[in-house]
C-alpha cells in the first residue's frame, strides 16, 4: 500500500501525488471529533476548515506522509498555519495559487506545481531524472483523464435525463479519486457508467453549485425531495476531476497549471477581463444542463462564495432563472433542516 | 456631499494650524493631508483608482493617479457614524452579515452611489481574500477595468519575480488608462520620498520605544496602515518629520514622564473605527498603547535601479502577506523592543485573515509571557456592540496586568 498524502483543495493535482508514488487522501470535513478548532484559530471560519482542523487535533486521520496546502483563501492559509501547531511532526508544503488566469499567473503556478512535484519525490526519497518524472506524471495524467472524461460523460447524461441514484453514484466515484486512487475510481466509473435504473421523468431539474457537497447521501436526499440534479459546480464534485490537456505545453507543469487554472475556476479564481464572470458561468452551466432552477449551497463564513452571491443572484434574475440560496455547515444533518425550503423550491419549479 | 465633508475638514484644520503657526501638530497635519486625499478622490477631475490595501501607492502617485484602498472609506464611514445606512443597503443586496464590515460599509456606499467612480481598479490578494472579492464587485458594478496583484505568501525568488513582473505590468495597465507613460524620473522621486519616509518612520518608532513612551493612545493610531497612501509624496515626508518632531519635543519637555503609563500595551491589527471610547478608557486606567502591530517597517529601502523588485519585496514583507508564524515572530520582536506588558487583539468579527489567527497569536505571545486580551468586537459595525461587556473585560485585563 502506498503511503498517503493529505490535501484539502481541488487545485491539488492528484496525478502529481500518484506520480511520486503516494496515494491521495483528501481530508474531508467529515468527523465526529469535538469542536476545538475555534480555540486554535477562531470560530468565524468556515466549517470546512474548522472540521478538517478538528480531525487533525483529534487525530481522526489515517497515517499521512505529508500535507499539501494551497493558499486558495485566507481560511486555508490559516489552516496551514494551525496544522503546524496541531501536528508539528507532519511534513507540509504550501502552494501559492494566483487568483487570475493571465500568462504571469500560469507561469508562476507551473513553477509552484513543479516545486510540489519535486517536494513529493523528495518526501518519497526518490531521485529520478526530470524526463522520468515527467513521464510518470504523464502516465498518471492519462489515467486521471479517463476518469475525468467518464465523469463528464456521466454529468452530460444526468443533464439529459433523470436516472435514480446516478448523482450519488457519481459522487462516490469522485470521492474515490480523492481519497483512494485514480485506479479505484476508474474501476468504479467503468462499472457505474451505465445507469442501474432506467430514466424516470417527473422530478424538477436543478443545477446546484457552491463550495463543498461531498456526501453521496445528500444527492439521494435531493431525489427524495423531488430534485433532479442536472449538474453540479462544487470543489468536491466534477470540478475536482479536472481533465489535464498534456498537449497545451511541452512543459508538463505548465500544462497542469493551464488546465487547473482555466478549467477549475472556483469563486476565488477570476477572469480580470470579466469581473464577476462566475455569475455568467453559473448561468451558462445551468442553462446547458437543462435546469429549471439553481440552488446555491455555501458554507457559513466562506468569503470567496458569499461575496459573489449577489452577482450570481443578479445574473440569474436577469435570465429569469429561479434561485434558492442556502447556507449551512458540512453535515448531512444540516441538510435535513433545508428540506422544507428545497421542496417548496422544486414544487415552485413544476408550476 | 462627501466632497463638502472633506473640503470643510481641510478648511477647518488649515484654520486651526494657521492659528498655531509655532505648534508641531503632527496629527492635525496628518489628518489634513488625508482630508486632502479624500477631497481629491471626490473632486471628479482626478484619475482615480480604487485599490486593495497593499497596492503600491507611491508608484501610482508617480503616475499621476489618485488612489486609495477601499477599506479607508469603510473606516471613515464608521468613524463618522454614517456606516449603518450603508450596511443595510449591502445586506439587503445579499452581502452576508458575517462578512468584514469594512467591506460591507463600502459596498453599501457603492450601491448607493456615494463613492466616486474610479477610472480603474487595482486589487491585491493581500491582506485578504474578502478584500479582493469586494474590489471584483466594484469592478463589476462600475464596469471598469480591473487589475489584480497576486501577492504570494512564500518569500522565494520565484515569488518575488512573479510579483515584480505583475507590478511592472500594472504600470502598463495604468498608462493605457491615463495615456501617460511611467516617468522613471518621477518614480525615482516617489521612491526617494518613500525611503525618506521609511527612515523617519523607523526614527518615530524608535522614539516610541522610550520608557515611558512619548506616544499617547491616539497619536499613532492606524498610522502604519494609512501612511503608505502618502509615503511616495513630499507631503508624506513632511508628515513623518512632524511626528518625529512631536515625539522629540515631548521627550525634550518631559511630557512622557508626566503622562500616565502604568501599563504598556500593544494593539494588534487595526483600531476600533466607530466612536468607541477605548482610548479614554485606557487613559483612565493608566494604560498606554505604545505600539500598534502594523506600526513597523518590515521592508528594505526601495532600490531605484530595481523599483519593481523592491516594491514586490515590500509587499510580501507586510505581516498580512506572510504566514502566521512569521507574523507572530514580528509581534514577538515588537513586544520585546517596546517592553510591553500585554496586548489587545480586537478580533474584528468578519476578518478571517487576522482574527482567524486569534488562537495562534495568543499562544505565540504567551510563549514570551505576554498576555493577550481577545476582545470580540466588530471594529466597524457598532450595531451589536455590548459596550459594558467590553469595558468590564478591559478593566479586568488591566487589573490582571498590574
Ligand atoms: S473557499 Fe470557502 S469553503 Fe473553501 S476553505 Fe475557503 S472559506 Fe472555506
Ligand atoms: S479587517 Fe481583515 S477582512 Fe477586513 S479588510 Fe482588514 S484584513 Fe481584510
Amino acid at each position: 500500500m502506498n503511503k498517503k498524502i493529505g490535501f484539502t483543495c481541488a487545485y491539488t493535482p492528484v496525478p502529481l501525488i500518484e506520480a511520486a508514488g503516494f496515494s491521495p487522501y483528501r481530508v474531508f470535513p467529515d468527523t465526529k471529533a469535538p469542536d476545538q478548532a475555534g480555540h486554535l484559530l477562531h470560530d468565524n471560519l468556515c466549517p470546512h476548515v474548522k472540521k478538517v482542523l478538528d480531525r487533525a487535533l483529534a487525530d481522526d486521520l489515517p497515517e499521512l506522509e505529508g500535507m499539501v496546502f494551497i493558499n486558495s483563501c485566507d481560511t486555508m492559509r490559516r489552516l496551514a498555519d494551525a496544522w503546524k501547531q496541531a501536528r508539528p511532526d507532519d511534513k507540509i508544503i504550501l502552494i501559492d495559487l494566483p487568483s487570475g488566469t493571465d500568462i504571469l499567473s500560469l507561469d508562476f503556478l507551473s513553477k509552484e506545481y513543479e516545486r510540489l512535484s519535486t517536494t513529493l519525490f523528495k518526501w518519497n526519497n526518490e531521485t529520478s531524472s526530470p524526463e522520468i518524472i515527467s513521464g510518470r506524471i504523464k502516465e498518471k495524467i492519462s489515467l486521471w483523464n479517463i476518469v475525468a472524461d467518464l465523469v463528464k460523460k456521466t454529468e452530460e447524461k444526468m443533464s439529459q435525463d433523470f436516472f435514480p441514484g446516478y448523482a450519488s453514484g457519481l459522487q462516490q466515484i469522485i470521492n474515490t479519486a480523492a481519497t483512494e486512487s485514480t485506479d479505484h475510481a476508474l474501476a468504479m466509473a467503468q462499472n457505474k457508467l451505465e445507469p442501474e435504473q432506467p430514466a424516470k421523468p417527473g422530478l424538477s431539474p436543478v443545477f446546484v453549485f457552491g463550495n463543498l457537497l461531498f456526501d453521496p447521501k445528500v444527492y439521494d436526499l435531493f431525489e427524495d425531495w423531488n430534485m433532479h440534479v442536472t449538474g453540479t459546480d462544487f470543489c468536491t464534485s466534477s470540478r475536482f476531476v479536472t481533465h489535464v490537456d498534456t498537449g497545451l505545453d511541452d512543459n508538463i507543469f505548465r500544462s497542469l497549471a493551464i488546465s487547473y487554472l482555466k478549467q477549475t475556476p472556483c469563486a476565488r479564481t477570476m477572469d480580470t477581463a470579466m469581473p464577476g464572470s462566475i455569475a455568467q458561468r453559473i448561468v451558462e452551466r445551468a442553462k446547458k444542463s437543462n435546469a429549471k432552477g439553481v440552488i446555491g449551497f455555501t458554507l457559513k463564513f466562506c468569503d470567496p462564495y458569499l461575496a459573489r452571491v449577489p452577482m450570481i443572484r443578479q445574473a440569474l434574475q436577469k435570465e429569469s432563472i429561479p434561485f434558492l440560496m442556502l447556507e449551512g455547515d458540512c453535515t448531512t444533518g444540516s441538510m435535513g433542516q433545508q428540506q422544507t425550503r428545497i421542496e417548496a423550491f422544486t414544487e415552485m419549479l413544476e408550476v | 456631499m462627501m466632497y463638502e465633508h472633506f473640503d470643510n475638514a481641510v478648511k477647518g484644520i488649515k484654520e486651526k494650524l494657521n492659528n498655531d503657526p509655532e505648534g508641531i501638530n503632527a496629527r492635525k497635519k496628518y489628518v489634513l493631508e488625508l482630508s486632502r486625499l479624500g477631497r481629491k478622490l471626490y473632486s471628479k477631475d482626478e484619475t482615480i483608482a480604487w485599490c486593495g490595501v497593499t497596492a503600491p501607492f507611491d508608484l501610482l502617485s508617480a503616475m499621476g493617479v489618485t488612489s486609495c484602498f477601499v477599506e479607508f472609506v469603510g473606516a471613515m464611514l464608521a468613524s463618522t457614524q454614517t456606516a449603518g445606512y450603508f450596511f443595510e443597503e449591502a445586506e439587503d443586496s445579499g452581502f452576508a452579515t458575517d462578512s468584514c464590515a469594512y467591506h460591507r460599509a463600502v459596498m453599501g456606499a457603492v450601491l448607493k452611489n456615494a463613492m466616486p467612480k474610479p477610472d480603474f481598479i487595482i486589487g491585491t490578494s493581500s491582506p485578504c481574500t474578502a478584500g479582493l472579492a469586494i474590489v471584483e464587485n466594484f469592478a463589476h458594478q462600475y464596469k471598469k477595468d480591473f487589475f489584480v496583484l497576486n501577492v504570494p505568501q512564500n518569500y522565494t525568488k520565484d515569488a518575488i519575480k512573479f510579483l515584480a513582473a505583475q507590478v511592472e505590468e500594472m504600470t502598463l495597465f495604468v498608462s493605457d488608462h491615463t495615456q501617460r507613460p511611467l516617468s522613471m524620473e518621477k518614480l525615482g522621486m516617489a521612491l526617494e520620498n518613500f525611503n525618506r519616509s521609511s527612515q523617519l518612520l523607523k526614527d518615530i518608532y524608535d522614539l516610541a520605544k522610550t520608557k515611558p513612551s512619548p506616544v499617547d493612545n491616539r497619536l499613532l493610531r492606524d498610522f502604519g496602515v494609512v501612511m503608505p497612501l502618502l509615503m511616495g509624496t513630499k507631503a508624506g515626508v513632511d508628515i513623518c518629520q512632524a511626528f518625529k518632531d512631536e515625539l522629540n519635543h515631548r521627550i525634550a519637555t518631559g511630557w512622557h514622564h508626566v503622562s500616565k503609563e502604568k501599563t504598556r500595551l500593544m494593539w494588534i491589527q487595526n483600531r476600533i473605527q466607530h466612536p468607541f471610547p477605548m482610548d479614554e478608557m485606557l487613559d483612565d486606567l493608566g494604560a498606554k498603547i505604545v505600539v500598534d502591530e502594523l506600526n513597523n517597517v518590515t521592508w528594505e529601502p526601495m532600490d531605484p535601479d530595481n523599483p519593481f523588485e523592491s516594491i514586490a519585496k515590500r509587499m510580501i514583507s507586510i505581516p498580512f502577506s506572510m504566514d502566521t508564524s512569521e507574523r507572530i515572530r514580528l509581534m514577538q520582536n515588537l513586544a520585546q523592543d517596546y517592553q510591553i506588558d500585554g496586548a489587545i487583539n480586537p478580533c474584528h468579527w468578519g476578518c478571517r485573515q487576522g482574527t482567524g489567527a486569534r488562537g495562534l497569536i495568543s499562544k505565540g505571545m504567551q510563549d514570551i509571557n505576554v498576555p493577550v486580551l481577545n476582545l470580540e468586537i466588530d471594529c466597524v459595525d457598532s450595531r451589536n456592540l455590548s459596550k459594558g461587556q467590553i469595558e468590564t473585560r478591559v478593566e479586568a485585563f488591566m487589573e490582571m496586568l498590574s
